[in-house]
């Protein structure tokens, strides 16, 4: 620890913060990715409240502030908390939502009085345990950080050893059944894993924010890869990186550690869901934009004789101009009649994909796009589907209930 | 006035406050929301604070309202981006709402008279020192705004109790006799950060998510009918009140906690003894069908 913090050149104290911040963010990115895929986010926020009891409890029976009782005070209370919510959910009538509202303020409740029950005491030790409540990261020691990692490596070795047994549950609990995989034992193990991720991270971000740090890596690398094998991995890298950033900027600043880590990991959060490739907001805006132009155009084009429509209309107009299919006076060029046949032969052909594609012969499984049936569908079964359309002309009657043999 | 007793009625003025909005949102199943909500809206007291210099009523109300229409607001807009499920979309945004607050709160407020541990916990006990004069009758501060808010919450759900219910119970519906089922949700979250927010100095953020949510889940477990559930949740949150307040005392502990634990205890009694969804009262049921089957004789076929 001294010699990284000499190699990153911090004090020991900011460099153990940092170590300890990176360690909560590999371990809470990879865990989270279970709730959150789950869509069980919440139950973090509930199990995170619910250790302050755990805490409380931990602390009246030991007597001093050590760290490895608090941690297993509130892992105790966490996974009391969590069973209870799956508990209240099976017995029917309250949804998860209620479930996890009540286990939160019950939980957190009963921590509320323990906390001030412990403050009555006039114990010196006692100062401080409240800040529990924000996290803090000033007098975290190395021998903390130490137990975090050691925790953060046992849970991410039964990821690792689990993680096709795991994957198969999370995804389809029914198929993980049916192959004879202990679902409920499984679901379990993911809420003792969020537990454990949780115990790791509420010293130092806080009971209120922990979730924030469950969820943020998974959202952002959810955004990034679409491979769960390669979500979890991102996760716990982005989870790292958002906690040393954060943990760097607040011992810098002075501020503290929890709010500026969660704020830090919000905003990249936030630039992953606007401009991630191919999934990204923007991204997904500019396609639509695509599309829309593209149908004005062809609208245009199929029908130029129509009265302007306005702003969007006039837009189309310019455009179609600047590409040569549209000349000054608003008549087609000659380019522009080529693109208008060439559109009607697309749309025709579209109409006979809809009414005998199901008897077209394909050689492999295809997907049609409706703008280009020709590049979709390869040319053989373009011309399957001329056939088609052409003999079914005319007769007036459906071809796809009479679904003829493939030629 | 009583100290006891005006700590006991603030704190059933919030008890009815929340009691009044808690069963739509356990209907609805938005529970959660009101519990980001409420921890969204501390930004908005800091950021008064900080322009204003100011802790009056109603300029915060306004400011944590703002913050709680943007809370809301932007998680609607996660989820409709199609990218993050609700859930993650709630957890994403109070935890970040609440760490602006935060850091406010330690970097420009500090030492002065906004205090963190307060708006979590709350400090009911000093609320009988905390008077106004009204018509020549002293009255505790937060008494005389929690009245007000449980009027206005009382006059919400009574003029628009017939479209609270349609939306509630049926949104499809409801969209299609042009009942605006979001601008209702919207207006219900309202409601709960005005609440949470006039709620926040007596009884701190914590004691207002458990009303908001606890005593109308027990309500629900105990009957099917809305009028019934709201009433029945408000009598649960004075239950909470009363016999928190006692059970404080006597352990000289916190009564927002205290309060918050009789409430979870109404709760765990209604899951284990509600006459119609309780496990004994299912178990009866069984066996009486049992019975009757085996009474019936063997079915035919």
């Amino acid at each position: 620890m001294d010699r990284l913090s000499s190699l990153l050149g911090l004090p020991y104290t900011d460099t153990v913060v940092v170590v300890g911040a990176i360690v909560l963010g590999v371990t809470s990115g990879v865990l989270g990715a279970f709730a959150v895929l789950r869509r069980r986010s919440l139950v973090g926020d509930a199990i995170a409240h619910s250790t302050l009891p755990g805490v409380c409890v931990a602390f009246l029976v030991a007597g001093v502030k050590d760290v490895p009782g608090l941690l297993l005070g509130a892992a105790v209370a966490g996974l009391v908390a969590a069973l209870l919510m799956v508990g209240i959910e099976r017995a029917g009538r309250i949804r998860p939502d209620a479930a996890i509202g009540v286990v939160l303020s019950g939980f957190f409740s009963l921590g509320v009085v323990l906390l001030t029950h412990i403050a009555s005491t006039d114990d010196a030790d006692q100062a401080g345990l409240e800040r529990y409540l924000f996290g803090q990261a000033a007098g975290l020691l190395e021998r903390d950080v130490a137990v975090m990692a050691a925790l953060g490596a046992a849970a991410l070795l039964v990821v690792g050893v689990g993680r096709r047994a795991l994957t198969t549950t999370l995804f389809d609990p029914a198929y993980a059944g049916s192959i004879g995989l202990p679902v409920r034992a499984l679901e379990a193990l993911m809420t003792g894993l969020l537990v454990v991720a949780v115990v790791i991270g509420v010293r130092l971000v806080g009971a209120i924010l922990m979730v924030a740090m469950l969820v943020i890596p998974t959202v952002t690398a959810r955004q990034l890869v679409d491979r769960f094998t390669r979500v979890l991995p991102l996760a716990g890298v982005v989870g790292a990186a958002v906690g040393a950033t954060g943990a760097l900027v607040a011992t810098r600043a002075e501020l503290p550690t929890g709010p500026v880590v969660v704020l830090a990991g919000f905003a990249v959060a936030v630039v992953a869901l606007l401009l991630a490739p191919g999934r990204g907001v923007a991204w997904q805006a500019g396609r639509l934009a695509a599309r829309r132009r593209r149908v004005c155009e062809d609208a245009l084009l199929s029908d130029p004789g129509a009265p302007d429509r306005g702003r969007r209309d006039r837009r189309t107009r310019a455009a179609l101009r600047r590409r040569g299919l549209l000349a000054p006076d608003g008549a087609l060029t000659a380019a522009g009649h080529a693109a208008r046949s060439d559109l009607a032969e697309r749309r025709a052909l579209w109409s006979a994909w809809l009414a005998h594609g199901a008897s077209v012969t394909l050689p492999d499984a295809r997907e049609p796009d409706p703008a280009d049936l020709r590049g979709s569908l390869g040319d053989d079964a373009v011309s399957q589907l001329k056939a088609l359309a052409g003999g079914d002309s005319g007769s007036g009657d459906h071809g796809r209930a009479r679904a003829p043999e493939a030629r | 006035m009583n100290d006891d007793l005006v700590i006991v009625v603030v704190a059933g003025l919030v008890a009815t406050a929340c009691g009044l909005l808690g069963p739509f949102l356990v209907l609805r199943r938005i529970a959660l929301l009101s519990d980001a909500v409420s921890h969204a809206v501390l930004p908005g007291i800091v950021a008064v604070w900080l322009v204003g210099q100011t802790r009056a009523p109603l300029p915060v109300i306004a400011g944590a309202a703002a913050f709680a229409v943007l809370c809301v607001l932007a998680i609607d807009a996660l989820r409709a981006s199609g990218l993050v499920a609700s859930d993650a979309a709630i957890a994403l945004v109070f935890p970040a709402l609440f760490s602006l607050g935060v850091l406010g709160v330690t970097h420009f407020a500090d030492g002065i008279h906004l205090d963190l541990d307060s708006t979590i916990y709350g400090e009911i006990a000093f609320t009988p020192f905390d008077t106004v004069t009204l018509g020549g009758v002293e009255v505790a501060r937060a008494a005389v705004v929690l009245a007000v808010v449980v009027l206005a919450n009382l006059a919400l759900i009574a003029l628009l109790w017939k479209e609270l219910k349609a939306t509630t119970f049926d949104p499809e519906f409801s969209a299609t006799v042009r009942l605006r089922p979001r601008l209702l949700s919207r207006l219900l979250l309202v409601a709960v950060a005005v609440t949470a927010v006039a709620a926040f100095e007596a009884v701190g953020a914590i004691l207002v998510v458990t009303m908001l949510i606890v005593p109308a889940a027990t309500a629900y477990l105990l009957t099917d009918r809305l009028v019934v559930m709201v009433g029945l949740t408000v009598g649960i949150g004075w239950i909470g009140a009363v016999a928190g307040h006692r059970i404080a005392l006597g352990l000289d502990s916190s009564i927002a906690g205290a309060m918050g634990l009789v409430c979870a205890a109404c709760f765990v009694l209604a899951l284990v003894g509600s006459p119609r969804y309780g496990p004994a009262a299912r178990a009866m049921r069984h066996r009486t069908r049992a019975v009757d089957t085996a009474g019936a004789g063997p079915r035919p076929g």
